[in-house]
């Protein structure tokens, strides 16, 4: 009798334990990253801009985007199958506005396995910037742009099928600014010598 | 007293009427968004004998409109406004933006907000499908005027809207503040 009420006081706890696991599954396979932590900043920026192109606005453009006209053409071939785009950018008039601890809170959302960093970007301004895609099996299922210098910080998001060329192409539509990120060659053996 | 009183009640009703017909701050969820601003900014909107007498800066919208690039986006007739002028918007605007989203979470797709504390001016952009069309509300506030704007629009301008989300949200405030005297 006693070990049929351990086992029956087992399973509840089992059951809790099976819901904290998938919870922790399902958030470690999302590649959508929260950045509302960064929203303190907005009173000190001199502009902020905040894009949020969820799953139905995705498929909104798709609706509305023609296909006779080339413009919207292309970029209705950009967002196919994505599920969202978001974007927080705020810049200041003086440096230092915003700390470490604000690029580390998305940084944070960003670790290994899901996500791994790109070596080979760098800017075309002299700002900072990092990249990171999420792979679900051998496909990319995330992009994250972490762009910053002593006087902005810029953060996108994009949740689907993305890579950074189909990103560069939607800069300057649907409100995603110009991220000025480049894919750098990597060096022959003989340009590293 | 009856012949002074029908004439009294005819243009009331009359007002009431032409009042509801000009600043459509009536009714859905863009009265609720109007009375959201004046509530927390502690202001009012205006209503017809203030847009008749603001008409010079209107025309003057206008004809720049007219001479420039600017297009029309919005549907006939689908245009509800409502104008603040001249008043104080004194407040935090991280909190009004954070009340604003949370009132219209539930009808409405947030597409773009701006804010810029330097200029004192937030400019948000929402958008929901209405059958084959789609509304846009835009609501613009800076230091001492604002405006909402709600507009259906057919699924090419909201394709506008949605390449240039604030150039485009700027031409549907624009264009509802015209009086067209057309």
């Amino acid at each position: 009798m006693r070990s049929v009420f351990q086992r029956i006081s087992i399973i509840p706890a089992l059951a809790v334990l099976l819901v904290i696991v998938a919870g922790t599954t399902s958030n470690a396979q999302d590649p959508r990253i929260q950045m509302s932590h960064l929203d303190h900043l907005a009173a000190k920026a001199s502009e902020t801009v905040d894009v949020n192109i969820d799953e139905r606005l995705v498929q909104i453009a798709m609706k509305v985007f023609n296909d006779k006209d080339p413009d919207e053409a292309h970029i209705k071939k950009l967002v196919a199958g994505l599920k969202g785009i978001y974007v927080k950018s705020f810049e200041f008039d003086t440096d230092n506005q915003f700390n470490a601890a604000d690029v580390d809170s998305i940084r944070n959302q960003l670790r290994e396995p899901t996500w791994s960093r790109m070596v080979n970007v760098k800017s075309k301004r002299d700002s900072n910037v990092e990249v990171y895609i999420s792979l679900s099996g051998s496909n990319i299922n995330g992009l994250t742009v972490i762009s910053f210098d002593p006087r902005e910080l810029t953060v996108v998001n994009v949740v689907g099928p993305v890579d950074l060329e189909k990103l560069a192409q939607l800069e300057g539509s649907l409100g995603i600014p110009d991220l000025g990120v480049e894919i750098t060659k990597p060096k022959t053996k003989n340009e590293e010598k | 007293m009856k012949h002074v009183a029908i004439p009294k009640l005819i243009g009331f009703g009359l007002v009431i009427l032409l009042t509801t017909n000009l600043t459509h701050a009536k009714g859905d969820d863009f009265g609720s968004v109007v009375k959201m601003v004046e509530q927390f900014y502690n202001v009012k909107h205006q209503g017809i004998p203030f847009l008749a007498r603001a008409g010079m800066k209107v025309v003057g919208t206008a004809a720049k409109i007219k001479g420039g690039t600017a297009k029309r986006l919005a549907e006939a007739g689908s245009i509800k406004l409502a104008v603040f002028e001249d008043q104080e918007f004194e407040g935090d605007f991280t909190r009004f933006r954070s009340s604003l989203n949370e009132a219209l979470k539930q009808t409405w797709i947030p597409l773009v907000q701006t804010l810029s504390a330097t200029d004192e001016e937030q400019a948000y952009i929402f958008v929901r499908e209405k059958g084959d069309k789609f509304n846009v509300l835009v609501v613009t506030i800076g230091q001492r005027e604002g405006t909402v704007v709600q507009a259906t629009l057919c699924s090419k301008n909201l394709a506008l809207l949605m390449r240039d989300p604030e150039g485009a949200g700027k031409n549907i405030t624009d264009e509802a503040t015209i009086i067209d005297n057309e």
